[in-house]
């Protein structure tokens, strides 16, 4: 064991067992992403001599309203996602975590969609939310509500994808709190109920500043999927109408692959991933301000 | 102890080497499978088209390879095919590693972009070595002719305009449309009915609007579209606006189905084909749907309709080529390979494989006049009755097919955005000159 301790812990054998690692993660995380950035200061075509043409595709963002439209439609979404899908399945998994009859099948339940492809969850959501043929409104109509333009339309088509995103994704943030609710000390739920807590004081004063950082792992796993939102608007409008319901990944493929405009599309490649860093730092910077004070 | 497992350093040097050669020879195999000549024996050309399914979605083609295969037991044609966007997009990664397939089906803007990245082969030599060229329309070579050299052969014949389900119009008391005017009367008395009259799809095929790109035409097009190219005239003009003026006013008079954003073009078919929709806005591809369906013996094809305050020729139709099929420019230096897709394209454009197109419900793309059995191709011969009137004249090309892709996918966002009443006339127009002024 000893001469094993020796002969790994020599720096050039330490470097060749991450050299595997490194190799991988510099061609399939650092060449794709700094190629990328390369080519967003290009006119690229995807094929031929790129010319460098600056910070032009940026600022040509700045006068894009499709762009500004699926920056909004995401940040909508992400709002929408993150006020209710982290509560909610706090809940759940709080609710689920109880010895009920039949607990185990509910949880299965409640993560069925997480398992569902995306592109099969848009499918499936079309011939909900459709505003024709929809089950949605077909439900309403004898109610004497409707038609609704649920998706399609220019108002209700984010929110809509929000809702169906956080259908898909609940089981999945469920089952991190649920790990992170049996991870729990019992020794420490049972003094505080010794000390006469009540079970929402319980909750309030132990579990969730206790859950602080599944907290900040279920929102920042939510908040980078919210940036790759692509699937479920390819299949519930495509889109449209006109753009109105792109997310920047969506709108970012239709300008890359559809209009062929590489730079452009690179450039807001750029902006989605700065964007998701930056607000994923920044809510784990905030949620580690409240754990400290 | 890592030590004694893995043995002596000379293992360690054995263990490496062998690795070494493993991959090499690994690489060596990847390597000659994607530059393959023979396969048993036999010369391999790939053919990649933009469909994810050739044999079902575009049996045409199929049929054409499978009878070339037949008649040429040397070569092996691989085809494969992807929707659309993802073909682009293969078709794109591969140039970059100059490793695309060696015929292939792209827009022709993304075609000019190609050979102008010396991409492509010169088909001319070939064409008229082999003496296709004379058998093609003149619009169609100077429409793949660029510097001097011929880039891309028709791949199938555009010709497009509205399917009609005379039925549907007859049990209202309606009779075919010819006029604008008569189109919105239509329109409005299905409306009253609940009736779709247009079946459009724009869900994930936002192009689906060849009847509108006939209308542009009627708007004089043809006479702008150099002068809007260099920059000289405006797409953002009067006769214009007042053509999507008119798409607003078929949108009001109901004309359109209230899910047309989120239905694809498949789901439009299917509701012409369902007899839910008295018109389909489509093209001669329809023809064999058209024709395994219940609404066969009902339906007939139309040119689109007339406008008393249209621009230029009023009468005509929209046969044009499609996109084109272009050649890798490394088949040139591979004679195996050169001389198997001259094979290929002679074979094409023969009399049997253009018998072939029209049996499978395509026009044929040269000047051979195809037998059809008027019975069982009822679909297609009205359509082919349509493009053979002499009183009809046909543009060069369809309009978006005259555009870069960036300009193209505005145009389709303009038509698609009045007919869901997202995009005003003049803010429709605005939309595709600000796609032109950023070219």
């Amino acid at each position: 064991m000893g001469s094993t301790m020796v002969w790994v812990s020599s720096r050039w054998k330490i470097a060749l067992m991450l050299a595997p690692a490194l190799v991988l993660f510099t061609a399939f995380f650092v060449y794709p992403v700094g190629y990328a950035i390369a080519y967003s200061f290009t006119d690229s075509a995807g094929f031929g001599a790129a010319k460098f043409v600056g910070l032009d595709n940026y600022v040509a963002l700045k006068d894009d309203p499709f762009f500004w439209q699926s920056l909004r439609n995401t940040v909508v979404i992400l709002v929408v996602s993150l006020v209710i899908l982290v509560p909610a399945s706090f809940a759940l998994a709080l609710l689920l975590r109880r010895r009920i009859k039949g607990g185990g099948g509910l949880r299965a339940l409640v993560f069925g969609p997480a398992i569902i492809a995306p592109i099969l969850v848009g499918l499936i959501w079309v011939f909900i939310l459709d505003p024709k043929i929809g089950l949605l409104n077909r439900f309403l109509e004898p109610l004497g509500i409707g038609p609704i333009q649920w998706i399609g339309g220019d108002t209700l088509t984010p929110y809509s994808v929000s809702l169906v995103f956080i259908w898909s994704s609940i089981g999945f943030a469920m089952t991190i709190f649920y790990a992170g609710l049996q991870l729990l000390p019992g020794d420490v739920m049972e003094a505080s109920q010794l000390d006469g807590a009540s079970p929402w004081q319980q909750l309030r004063y132990v579990t969730i500043p206790m859950m602080q950082e599944t907290f900040a792992i279920v929102a920042v796993l939510m908040i980078t999927n919210v940036f790759k939102i692509f699937e479920l608007v390819y299949m519930l409008t495509g889109g449209g109408p006109v753009h109105r319901s792109e997310t920047l990944v969506s709108y970012m493929y239709f300008v890359t692959f559809t209009n062929q405009r590489y730079g452009s599309g690179m450039a807001i490649a750029v902006v989605i991933f700065v964007l998701g860093a930056l607000t994923s730092l920044a809510y784990l910077a905030m949620a580690r301000r409240r754990s400290l004070a | 102890m890592f030590g004694r497992n893995f043995g002596s350093r000379r293992r360690r040097r054995l263990v490496g080497a062998v690795l070494t050669v493993t991959s090499l020879v690994a690489l060596a195999a990847c390597s000659s499978a994607s530059d393959s000549e023979s396969k048993d024996g036999k010369t391999t050309i790939t053919l990649s088209m933009q469909n994810p399914d050739v044999k079902t979605a575009d049996p045409a083609t199929w049929a054409i390879v499978q009878a070339f295969e037949k008649a040429n037991p040397d070569i092996h044609v691989e085809v494969s095919g992807q929707a659309v966007a993802e073909h682009l997009q293969s078709l794109s990664i591969a140039a970059q590693s100059d490793t695309l397939p060696d015929v292939f089906w792209v827009y022709k803007a993304t075609a000019e972009e190609m050979l102008d990245a010396g991409k492509l082969m010169d088909l001319k030599p070939t064409l008229d070595d082999l003496g296709i060229t004379e058998h093609l329309p003149e619009s169609t070579v100077s429409n793949f002719t660029a510097d001097d050299k011929i880039y891309g052969v028709p791949y199938q014949g555009l010709l497009t305009g509205l399917w009609i389900n005379k039925k549907i119009l007859a049990d209202n008391g309606l009779q075919p449309p010819t006029t604008f005017d008569d189109l919105v009367n239509v329109a409005k008395t299905l409306d009253s009915k609940d009736i779709v009259t247009i079946s459009d799809g724009a869900n994930q095929s936002s192009f689906s609007v060849w009847s509108f790109l006939v209308w542009l035409d009627r708007f004089g097009f043809e006479e702008k579209i150099d002068g809007i190219l260099d920059g000289s005239e405006k797409y953002d003009n009067p006769a214009f606006v007042r053509m999507y003026e008119h798409i607003a006013e078929l949108r009001d008079a109901g004309a359109f189905a209230s899910n047309v954003s989120t239905q694809t073009y498949q789901q439009a078919v299917d509701q012409f084909l369902n007899g839910k929709a008295a018109m389909l806005d489509s093209g001669v591809w329809a023809s064999s749907a058209i024709q395994d369906s219940s609404v066969a013996a009902d339906t007939v094809f139309w040119n689109g309709a007339t406008f008393d305050d249209g621009v230029g020729e009023q009468d005509i139709v929209m046969n044009v080529a499609s996109a084109p099929l272009v050649v890798d420019h490394r088949v040139a230096d591979n004679d195996k390979k050169l001389a198997a897709v001259k094979k290929f394209l002679e074979f094409y454009y023969s009399d049997e494989a253009q018998q072939l197109l029209v049996d499978n419900g395509q026009p044929p793309v040269t000047d051979y006049e195809p037998e059809i059995d008027a019975a069982k191709q009822s679909a297609l011969k009205s359509a082919l009755d349509v493009a053979a009137d002499p009183n009809l004249s046909s543009p060069r090309s369809q309009p978006d097919l005259l555009v870069s892709t960036a300009v193209s996918s505005a145009m389709y966002d303009s038509i698609y955005g009045v007919i869901q009443k997202q995009l005003s006339p003049e803010e429709a127009v605005d939309l595709v000159q600000k796609a032109l002024d950023a070219e």
